[in-house]
């Protein structure tokens, strides 16, 4: 393609694409060698895989039968015919809406405290990224199981107050907030993010506003918010994503079963269960491709909305 | 400081750097000498079936290379091998996956090893029958064993009950649950789990109907009514405090034994089967026993039946089908192997093994055969082997239907309804 078009731009005859990657390779052929372990890597096992999934997405796939091509069958299933896909969309949206705002209004809160230079910050800043590098682990799952069960901690600490709690995580009214709390207390590195944010805001813009008489609250909104919001974007990027893949914690609470009555079934378990349960590897594959989209729309609008609030300095 | 590399050493390089990925995959593909074997079970079966493996290796000179998940794990990745044509020599099977695994060609035939490297005499019958697909021997039943309630014993002698036994009938265990309100033990514990989301339950009380879960040719074997009719009944006890309550029913996930509803002290009995006495009595201190499933009426049996607890299967690929039939046959028959193996995966299926094995039981394992042994009125025949989408059923509709139940979120008439048309419609989607 790029061929015809150098042909018909410059009317002369002359292939000029061969003459670029010869080019190309003269001039970076090292470099490429350099790069093909990882390159091979990448090709066959990452974006392989991709497209093969793409393609199974379309067929039958049970691992141990030969995919049959299906059409859009598995796609057309998913959105008229599938109350389990229906209540993993709900269950995943309410966890994005509510785990993602919430997360990112503790992690400013906490660096937010953590900038105003008191003694053992590094100590601090180390203990407030802890709940990160556990949170996804299957101790901390089984460790928030033991807290929020009927005789668990939340309970004897409500107790104290002659309020009989409920089992948190075996009703259904209440065991995606356990999934939910679990996720705001991950806030470690969207909060070391807002931290280093925080250090790059000009010190002497809040010495003019004081001068002027603007109060901290005020000051908090109208300097330290819109300077920083290039960086609340960007993680609210990275932690939409990163909510809308969850998994861990909901299979290891629900041990997979994402109940009771499905209200912890996030979408990457009912995607897990479709696949290496029940053996529909085509339609857990078709199911993979929408969850793509969806955060690729997602990511898109927020792209497309961020030039109206995000402000950049430069 | 600069590094300078010619481009003959650093095709050199590169092409090393080739040779030795390309190494790297040359194992998968290579054969090994001896047998590959995978089971799912816990570390009592693993510690069992490796020292078997060590008595075969001894008597034949053949390694048996072997590994272990939970039954969870297990499928996934025997699935996973199997499609990359990589399947283990034997493999365990289970009779919910068999016929889909034999129809595929996964696991072989076995019929010309009988006689041969595969000796049968003596096996039971109905035992050899569950492992034969459309005719064909595709699995050795590795023991029988049947479903049967737990029962806490030391919590019925708290309260003061007498325990349950074979004529015990589901208006009877209402009268130990209203005996056991009245008692209010260990903080008001109940007497039975709730059973509506117990697909072995279910089935055991559509038996006794003189229905089945499912019939021979795959369809549901049981009609609307049936449905509403046990999602009432189990209504009726959880609003009675007879069974547990929902909240506490559904901290049992249907995995791992310790958050089942007798070891986490809320009920006295709970549905079960007869080969994990043994594992449960590990977990727990108080005396534990098994029984059958309550009766739905006086005089009524027929629900119970003698499963065979797990196969040993070839697998389809296999290089080696002559010695694994040759393992197979010493797992069943050897008496050494059979003192080792005790009855962890059921009671054997050879009456000389049976016998031998007799004497060294523990009193768990002795009170298992004896169950087994004596269902009487309460055995009927094996039902079919259940249609390939039996599995989603279980995990995503009856146990969310009964949750739903029991939350509220339902009537049993409703969810009864949606069973039938749902369940229909899993099962014409997997054919």
């Amino acid at each position: 393609m790029a061929t015809q078009v150098d042909i018909s731009s410059n009317g002369t005859g002359r292939v000029a694409s061969p003459s670029f990657w010869s080019g190309v390779w003269q001039n970076h052929a090292p470099g490429y060698l350099f790069l093909l372990p990882w390159l091979i890597g990448f090709l066959g096992l990452t974006i392989g895989p991709i497209l093969t999934s793409l393609y199974l997405s379309f067929t039958d796939f049970d691992l141990l039968t030969a995919p049959d091509w299906v059409g859009t069958d598995n796609y057309v299933r998913m959105f008229t015919n599938d109350p389990k896909f229906a209540a993993s969309m709900r269950v995943t949206f309410v966890f994005v809406i509510f785990s993602v705002p919430l997360k990112l209004a503790f992690a400013l809160g906490v660096a937010l405290l953590l900038n105003r230079g008191m003694k053992g910050l590094p100590l601090y800043r180390a203990l407030f990224y802890l709940p990160s590098l556990l949170g996804a682990s299957v101790a901390i799952a089984i460790l928030w199981r033991q807290i929020f069960a009927g005789n668990g901690l939340v309970n004897q600490f409500l107790a104290n107050f002659g309020i009989q709690g409920p089992s948190w995580i075996s009703n259904p009214n209440y065991s995606l907030w356990t999934l939910i709390i679990l996720a705001i207390w991950q806030f470690g590195s969207p909060m070391i993010i807002f931290l280093a944010g925080l250090r790059q805001i000009p010190q002497d813009m809040y010495e003019a506003a004081s001068l002027d008489g603007a109060g901290k609250w005020r000051q908090f909104w109208k300097i330290t918010l819109p300077m920083l919001t290039p960086v609340v974007f960007f993680n609210a990027i990275i932690q939409t994503i990163e909510a809308f893949k969850s998994f861990t914690p909901s299979f290891i609470i629900s041990a997979g079963t994402g109940g009771p009555i499905n209200s912890t079934l996030f979408y990457t378990l009912n995607l897990y269960n479709e696949a290496f349960g029940f053996f529909r590897m085509g339609y857990a594959s078709a199911l993979a491709w929408v969850l793509l989209a969806i955060v690729a729309l997602f990511t898109a609008f927020s792209f497309l909305t961020s030039k109206y609030w995000v402000h950049y300095d430069d | 400081m600069t590094i300078r590399l010619g481009r003959r050493q650093f095709l050199m390089g590169s092409s090393a750097l080739l040779a030795a990925g390309a190494a790297g995959f040359s194992p998968a593909f290579a054969q090994a000498a001896g047998l590959r074997q995978f089971f799912w079970g816990g570390q009592a079966r693993a510690d069992r079936t490796y020292a078997v493996n060590d008595l075969f290796a001894a008597a034949k000179g053949t390694s048996v290379d072997s590994s272990f998940l939970g039954w969870g794990d297990y499928w996934p990745k025997l699935a996973t091998e199997t499609a990359g044509g990589n399947a283990p020599d034997i493999v365990q099977m289970d009779y919910r996956y068999i016929v889909e695994y034999a129809k595929r060609n996964a696991i072989a035939p076995l019929d010309d090893y009988v006689g041969g490297a595969l000796k049968l005499d003596g096996f039971d019958q109905d035992q050899l029958e569950g492992g034969k697909v459309d005719g064909a021997l595709y699995g050795i039943s590795l023991g029988a064993n049947s479903v049967a309630q737990l029962v806490n014993l030391a919590a019925f002698e708290e309260a003061g009950i007498e325990p349950p036994n074979r004529d015990t009938t589901y208006d009877d265990i209402r009268a130990m649950g209203e005996a056991f309100n009245a008692a209010n033990i260990r903080g008001g514990l109940k007497v039975i789990a709730d059973g509506s989301g117990s697909e072995p339950m279910l089935d055991n009380w559509l038996r006794q109907k003189g229905l089945a879960l499912y019939t021979a040719d795959g369809k549901l074997g049981f009609g609307a009514d049936e449905a509403i009719e046990w999602f009432t009944l189990w209504k009726g006890f959880r609003d009675d405090g007879i069974c547990v309550s929902a909240e506490d029913q559904a901290l049992d996930t249907n995995g791992p034994l310790e958050t089942t509803m007798v070891v986490l002290g809320k009920s006295a009995m709970m549905p079960s089967n007869s080969n994990q006495l043994v594992a449960f009595q590990t977990l727990m201190t108080d005396p534990l026993t098994i029984t059958n499933y309550p009766r739905i009426a006086p005089g009524v049996g027929g629900g119970h039946y003698r499963k065979p607890s797990m196969f040993f299967s070839v697998g389809g690929s296999s290089g080696n089908k002559e010695l694994a039939a040759e393992y197979l046959s010493f797992f069943v028959n050897d008496l050494e192997a059979a003192k080792v193996l005790g009855v962890e995966r059921g009671i054997p299926c050879v009456s000389s093994v049976r016998e031998a094995i007799a004497p060294d039981l523990n009193d768990q394992d002795q009170i298992a055969l004896n169950f087994v042994a004596n269902l009487g009125d309460l055995l009927g025949p094996l039902p079919p082997p259940p249609p390939a989408a039996a599995g989603e059923i279980d995990a995503s509709l009856l146990r969310v239907l009964s949750q739903e139940v029991a939350f509220g979120a339902r009537s049993p008439e409703d969810a009864g309804q949606y069973f039938v048309t749902e369940a229909a419609a899993i099962l014409e989607r997997a054919a």
